[in-house]
């Protein structure tokens, strides 16, 4: 289940070192884009973390999709 | 004479990402023989509800040896290759430092620290640009770009941030390379471990599918853990990006 933030934007809700979950959420998705090489930083090739559409926050990210 | 060109704020969601542009700009640079530039690295500023960025909030920067009188039409280049060529809705800023006359980069590269780790206004940026004698410009939207600009030059400067753009091709026999022939790759300073140690010119490093060093002491320095088995005398493998995030 994704948070909602106080814009209304969802926040995953597994911060930043879910790395299963990102990568099983990516997997899941239609929208996911690979983002440009420098801003990857998951091992797993599709995963959130490696999104172009993930969007950093303090905690997390949100998703922009 | 050394500058340090250091771009920020120069994509959207669809765009090229600024890392891109920085690429481009460092070949441009050497096609125009102004100079010759070493790796790009990309340094990660705060994210924080207060700032606005695409999706990272980081800049990208460069080091360049110039020839005497390069350095007007560098910035004069940088300033039209920025305006025309970065995505719309991008806030692009620019930063030339001249290193040679900066004298003591201290409060740049505090500059840099503070920006990893609090909101920073435009007017303090622009402040010190001025009181350093480096140019700092906004070439589109709100300019808030300037202020990653000269964030990530201080950074660079540091020597101790950010990860390096792209990967070392590095010739391998069956995946596996020396420290010695590692460092020979052109952008490889140095091959040293998470934890601090020197491994020496003959030990045999396992290098991952994509390799990628990191800045440490002003050096690129590939990182290395000891090798999961170390099976065939293999005594390192490459970090993995996991690993490297926090660079
Ligand atoms: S960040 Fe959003 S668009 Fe990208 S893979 Fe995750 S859920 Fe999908």
């Amino acid at each position: 289940m994704w948070c909602i933030d106080r814009n209304g934007r969802r926040e995953f809700p597994g911060g930043k070192e879910d790395w299963p979950g990102a990568a099983r959420t990516a997997v899941c998705c239609a929208a996911f884009y690979p983002d440009v090489e420098e801003e990857q930083i998951a091992d797993e090739a599709v995963s959130c973390y490696n999104c172009r559409y993930r969007r950093w926050t303090a905690a997390s990210f949100t998703c922009s999709a | 004479m050394r500058v340090v060109l250091c771009i920020d704020d120069t994509d959207n969601l669809e765009s090229r990402g600024t890392g891109t542009l920085a690429s481009q700009l460092a070949r441009e640079l050497e096609e125009n023989a102004w100079g010759t530039s070493r790796f790009i690295t990309r340094h990660q500023l705060l994210v924080h509800p207060d700032i606005p960025y695409t999706s990272h909030n980081s800049a990208m920067c460069f080091v360049a040896e110039i020839e005497e009188g390069s350095l007007e039409p560098l910035i004069r280049h940088a300033a039209a290759f920025l305006a025309r060529e970065s995505a719309e809705g991008s806030d692009p800023g620019l930063c030339v430092v001249d290193a040679d006359q900066l004298g003591d980069p201290a409060p740049l590269i505090a500059f840099g620290q503070k920006a990893k780790q609090s909101v920073v206004a435009m007017d303090e940026a622009y402040g010190l640009a001025k009181s350093l004698g480096i140019h700092l410009s906004e070439h589109g939207g709100s300019g808030q770009g300037v202020i990653g600009a000269l964030a990530g030059a201080g950074l660079r400067l540091s020597g101790n941030d950010g990860r390096l753009k792209g990967h070392m091709a590095i010739d391998t026999d069956n995946g596996r390379a020396t420290v010695g022939k590692i460092c020979a790759h052109a952008d490889v300073d140095e091959v040293r471990s998470l934890d601090g140690r020197h491994p020496e010119g003959d030990e045999l490093v396992l290098l991952g599918e994509k390799v990628k060093t990191v800045l440490l002491d002003g050096k690129s320095v590939l990182l290395v853990v000891p090798a999961d088995g170390a099976a065939d005398g293999v005594a390192w493998q490459t970090c993995s990006k996991q690993q490297l995030r926090n660079y």
